[in-house]
């Protein structure tokens, strides 16, 4: 049973030895995701080009619209300042043409107004169609012109709130993108691999083949799901290298403890792999089946914006992902040190997952050969 | 011309056949549409912050209320531990505690100057900033509610107008790229599985020694899939429409043209894809990493090129959904002509000829 167990690990891995290009591709595949989501999540928003309208042309509007041209955020367009007098709706072809981003419009009065105490108002126009952008944008503007007006009319509030950051003072997107990175990683190399692999055997026939040989059932699909975890912990521990060394992001918490989780985790993927293996008769569907899930994990498990920020229902959804768990789970650990009592709901959360589907899809397997 | 029809045939026979393939193919549109566009929602609310009362005077309980009534914060499930505040942070139960130290309720009604403390879990950086900004909204709204009515507040307020998408909404950002994404994904994708699968199980080489040229085969396996990728595009378009309300402003014609365009170049990438692998299990692989990657992160889809590392915004010139995802937010949400567009519409076809003269040529000589 044991050397059966064994010999069988090893025949997967001479398989996978064997196809140079998969080989490749394990290896490419965390090295080429980090380096784009590292660097293209790029969450500083720099260089958006601002058509300014001055039309008070006071030393107070000049001083506002050089507040915004410090710092890297705006970068005036020259040609603004040339038609100063142009109207305002051609703003549309500026904005479509992608010559301008944003728009700041000092109407007349504007330095007369704060001279007498009055409450004064910029427009402020943004392009939308990038939705992202143009919140940032909107709120670095909205800092420049409080700081700029509490500069100007010297009314600073009372009561202030003073704000202390933890676990990411420099505000490092990566530290908390890698991580995440590596979640999903493990997650889509146990899925698709093992859904695919034992649709694969079935499909050529060599399921059956190994069926006849005095090998049991479970130790065969043991073996395959052992050499899968393998494969995905080492992806995961590359990544993770790879993170720490070069993109130079912290790891505070216990690498022991992130490990044995890590191996709570693949339990529930390579259960879902597993039963994605009985649902589908292809290696087409399979994929397309681990393809679907693997979307719908990693846009619900918090990977890019916070799960307190759906809605209730796709909140209560995201409780039937397993990723979720695992997210807050390494995010906790590599970046705030979190230990194993902060983690028991979501630990406790996977083990009843992992348990329930990884135990279906055997006795579902068995069902499928006999 | 009427080779190829067997061949179509053939394929769409394949297709209609693999009804699990189909539906997922079909369903798979919808579900990221619903998801980003429902799910994903690039504006922080609801952040979740615990406040420590220390001083428990009315002003700070008023206070209280003020940050828990905002659509910005809400209340955590479970409560601060006092003894340990930080841990709730640790668990990830709450994004932040706000300290009202005492003293808080006298300073106001004095008129004296006074600082709150704010820990914040600086882990998600930009749900950091959101509640940084957020908690000085919620204060100053506060402190201004209590200056008597009719006094003037000297200072400069924002009159902000977006346009194109004026409430930012995600589904209005998403849903375009979304089209470009699933366009890619299922052109690149789906070509090279299905040759990949001719040549796993034997069958290409059957259908070569058929009387038929290789391009014919080619055309005829490929038109299927330009087929399901439009129809993929407009699926998305219309349940976007009804479900979410996502305006079409543009010429739906001048989009076609350059869908087709599109959904050629990845048709190309498709083959390259397919002539390099022998199985479908790598050549899933590969498309993944090559096309689907690639196409999420570097073509403005999320997180504009410019903003990117020059050397990242150099490589993006050589991915077509970022060109196509300029145009159909050009097209779809600001109505922009074939004039404004023709930089990135030259961009897409001069990389869609590169990459059918390469492929071709690929194919050509992989098949002798």
């Amino acid at each position: 049973m044991r050397r059966a167990y064994l010999g069988l690990i090893r025949k997967e891995f001479i398989q996978v030895w064997r196809d140079p290009k998969m080989l490749g591709i394990i290896f490419a595949m965390p090295v080429v995701q980090l380096l784009l989501l590292g660097y293209a999540v790029n969450v500083d928003v720099k260089n958006i080009t601002l058509d300014v309208y001055d039309f008070d042309r006071s030393r107070t509007s000049r001083e506002l619209v050089s507040a915004m041209k410090a710092g890297d955020y705006f970068l005036p367009t020259e040609e603004a300042f040339v038609r100063e007098a142009t109207p305002v709706w051609d703003l549309d072809a500026r904005f479509k043409d992608g010559s301008a981003e944003m728009a700041l419009i000092i109407s007349n009065g504007f330095s007369s107004g704060l001279a007498r105490g009055d409450s004064v108002t910029v427009g402020v126009l943004a392009d939308g169609a990038d939705a992202n952008s143009a919140r940032t944008g909107l709120g670095y503007c909205a800092q420049i012109v409080n700081r700029y007006s509490r500069r100007v009319t010297g009314v600073s509030p009372p009561v202030e709130i003073r704000h202390r950051f933890l676990y990411n003072p420099e505000a490092e997107s990566v530290n908390y993108m890698v991580p995440g990175i590596v979640a999903t990683l493990l997650m889509m190399v146990t899925v698709m691999l093992t859904s695919m692999a034992i649709v694969r055997e079935r499909e050529t026939g060599t399921l059956e083949q190994l069926m006849v040989t005095p090998i049991k059932v479970h130790t065969l699909l043991l073996g395959k799901l052992t050499t899968f975890a393998i494969l995905g912990l080492f992806e995961a521990t590359l990544a993770l290298t790879i993170g720490v060394l070069w993109f130079g992001i912290p790891f505070v918490g216990s690498p022991l403890l992130l490990f044995a989780l890590a191996g709570l985790f693949l339990l529930t993927t390579l259960g879902m792999g597993m039963f994605f293996s009985t649902i589908t008769s292809t290696q087409q569907q399979a994929m397309f089946l681990a393809w679907f899930f693997a979307i719908f994990a990693i846009l619900t498990s918090g990977f890019f914006t916070p799960i307190s920020n759906m809605p209730p229902l796709i909140q209560r959804i995201t409780y039937l992902n397993p990723m979720r768990y695992f997210m807050s789970i390494i995010r906790g650990i590599m970046m705030k040190g979190a230990g194993l009592v902060d983690l028991l709901p979501e630990i406790g959360a996977l083990i009843v997952f992992g348990a329930v589907i990884f135990s279906f899809s055997m006795i579902r397997f068995h069902k499928r050969v006999g | 011309m009427h080779r190829i029809r067997f061949i179509v045939r053939k394929e769409i026979l394949h297709i209609l056949r693999d009804v699990r393939s189909l539906i997922i193919v079909i369903a798979m549109p919808i579900m990221m549409t619903f998801l980003y566009g429902y799910a994903i929602n690039l504006d922080i609310e609801n952040v979740t912050i615990s406040i420590v009362d220390f001083d428990h005077s009315r002003e700070s309980r008023d206070l209280t209320g003020s940050f828990y009534n905002s659509p910005h914060f809400s209340r955590p499930k479970v409560p601060v531990d006092p003894l340990d505040p930080e841990s709730i942070l640790r668990s990830a139960r709450s994004s932040a505690i706000l300290y009202i130290k005492p003293g808080f309720g006298q300073a106001l009604g004095n008129g004296e100057e006074h600082t709150l403390g704010m820990t914040i879990d600086g882990s998600d950086a930009i749900l950091a900033a959101a509640v940084q900004s957020y908690s000085n909204v919620v204060l100053r709204d506060f402190l201004l509610e209590r200056v008597p009515h009719g006094v003037p507040v000297p200072g400069i307020m924002i009159s902000p107008r977006v346009f194109y998408n004026p409430d930012l909404k995600s589904a209005h950002f998403f849903v375009p790229g979304l089209v470009a994404i699933l366009m890619m994904m299922i052109s690149a994708l789906l070509t090279s599985i299905t040759i990949a699968k001719e040549k796993e199980t034997g069958t290409m080489e059957q259908l070569l020694t058929a009387p038929v040229r290789p391009s014919e085969i080619l055309v005829g396996k490929l038109l299927p899939y330009i087929l399901i990728a439009l129809l993929d595009g407009i699926l998305v378009l219309v349940f976007a429409k009804v479900v979410f309300g996502v305006p079409f402003v543009g010429a739906p014609l001048l989009l076609l043209g350059f869908g087709l365009v599109y959904v050629a170049a990845a048709l190309s990438i498709g083959i390259l894809i397919s002539s390099l692998v022998a199985t479908q299990q790598v050549a899933m692989m590969i498309a993944l990493l090559t096309t689907m990657l690639p196409s999420v992160m570097l073509s403005g889809f999320i997180f504009a090129v410019k903003n990117m590392p020059v050397p990242l915004q150099a490589v993006s010139y050589l991915i077509p959904a970022r060109y196509f995802v300029a145009i159909i937010r050009g097209i779809m949400l600001k109505g922009a002509g074939a004039d404004v567009l023709a930089v990135h519409g030259l961009g897409l076809v001069v990389l869609m000829a590169s990459l059918l003269l390469v492929a071709g040529r690929r194919f050509k000589t992989r098949v002798d």
